[in-house]
């Protein structure tokens, strides 16, 4: 299992983002390929992808504010 | 943009609307895969217009290009849009496939005689020997407190003045077919995106904003209305965001056993009329939603179409438009003038009591 981090978009200590959208639900089949979500920090947007191919698990839903390398999903 | 005349090559073998499958984009992704997609392998293609570049379209229609393609391809311009749409002009009458971005469709005024007495009449005015094969990009659409001068759609004022298709998406599918299908077109392409299907986090975002895209190029074609949702009791005529609305009233009034079909015209030039039509005369209930101002412009046309047609059809015909006032930028007052939820549903209600 490996774990997907909200990116580190900001040099602040402690900053906070968004999920904006999730392209893709829990169960879904992902790849490095698979863009899986479009984040937001200070309304600079960045897109996540997996590191590998698996079993997607969503753990954060959008527009919940999360800490710039929090737990956001899982690849099993 | 070196490359000119023989730069273009035509794509008989594109799919024409081929099944989603499963990888989703918002509407704002998908239309930038569409150029780039095309850029790759068609060196007379460019984008050019206000922040294209590294800003990347202010409602995000061009971000990454200017990373992928360099400044020689994609052109951020000074704020003057007579210049880079004449410009714009002159490169696709030379061969090259120009899409430019006139940033909010309000901005045409100062840049409207190179829009209408340029682009759209070259072609007719040459006795069809010199083609105009341009995109001109434009945002449109409120619900965001952008005022008078940022807000307006003004999809009619296009289409009303002859010599330019108009195409105005409303998902992300159809926005990647649509921009194909655009640039691949000889004629000059209005494309008008409205900031509310473009599935930014900053604005209101509907869920059908964000949907499933085939990851290959393929073609929508321009004229060709799409049925949303089928229905037997009420006819509901849209577009763009309004199709959203529609859709998501359509969909509460399920449960009280109200049958409502929502047309989504994808285009005003050319107008699907025949898809007017075949609707109507199922449902004998016309409503005709748009974000355009009310009075002389696209509900009068398809109500028209199908006056034209046959009156006897309409059994109950209406409209959900802005009453012909500038779009306010008080929020509640704005809302008041817009193609609401509300206001749709309450024009459905109405249709069906009699």
């Amino acid at each position: 299992m490996t774990d997907v981090l909200f990116p580190l978009m900001s040099g602040a200590e402690g900053a906070t983002g968004v999920i904006v959208t999730w392209f893709v639900e829990s169960g879904d089949e992902v790849t490095p390929s698979t863009l899986i979500a479009e984040v937001a920090v200070d309304k600079v947007d960045a897109e996540v992808y997996p590191e590998d191919s698996g079993i997607i698990t969503l753990l954060v839903e959008e527009n919940r504010e999360v800490r710039q390398g929090a737990l956001i999903a899982q690849v099993s | 943009m070196t490359s000119t005349l023989s730069g273009h090559k035509q794509s008989p073998a594109l799919a024409v609307e081929p099944d989603a499958g499963k990888r989703k984009l918002s509407t704002s992704k998908a239309m930038q895969e569409a150029i780039s997609q095309r850029m790759m392998r068609d060196e007379s293609v460019f984008v050019m217009g206000e922040d294209v570049g590294s800003y990347g379209g202010i409602f995000s229609s061009t971000t990454g290009l200017l990373d992928r393609f360099g400044p020689e391809r994609v052109r951020d311009t000074p704020i003057s849009e007579t210049a880079f749409i004449g410009l714009g002009i002159g490169a696709a009458v030379e061969g090259l496939r120009p899409i430019v971005e006139l940033m909010f469709a309000d901005f045409f005024g100062v840049c409207m005689d190179q829009i209408y007495n340029h682009m759209a009449k070259i072609h007719y005015e040459s006795g069809g020997n010199v083609r105009v094969p341009m995109v001109l990009m434009m945002a449109a659409g409120g619900g965001y407190s952008d005022g008078a001068q940022h807000s307006q759609c003004l999809w009619g004022t296009f289409a009303h003045l002859p010599g330019m298709k108009v195409v105005v998406p409303s998902n992300p599918y159809d926005a990647k077919g649509l921009m194909t299908a655009a640039i691949e077109s000889d004629d000059p392409v209005v494309f008008v995106f409205h900031k509310g299907v473009m599935g930014l986090g900053w604005m209101a975002k509907n869920e059908r904003s964000i949907g499933a895209v085939p990851e290959e190029e393929y073609v929508v074609p321009i004229g060709k209305a799409r049925v949303a949702r089928e229905g037997t009791d009420v006819s509901i005529v849209t577009l763009s965001l309004s199709v959203h609305h529609s859709l998501d009233v359509a969909e509460k009034l399920e449960s009280e056993g109200i049958s409502v079909e929502v047309i989504d015209l994808r285009s005003l030039v050319p107008l699907d009329r025949e898809a007017i039509v075949r609707s109507v005369s199922k449902t004998g209930r016309l409503i005709v939603v748009d974000e355009d101002y009310q009075s002389f412009g696209l509900s009068g046309e398809v109500i028209a179409v199908v006056a034209e047609h046959d009156p006897s059809l309409l059994k109950r015909v209406s409209r959900v438009c802005v009453p012909d006032v500038p779009i306010p930028y008080a929020r509640a007052l704005e809302y008041a003038v817009l193609p609401t939820p509300a206001r749709i549903e309450a024009a459905v209600r109405d249709a069906v009591a009699t």
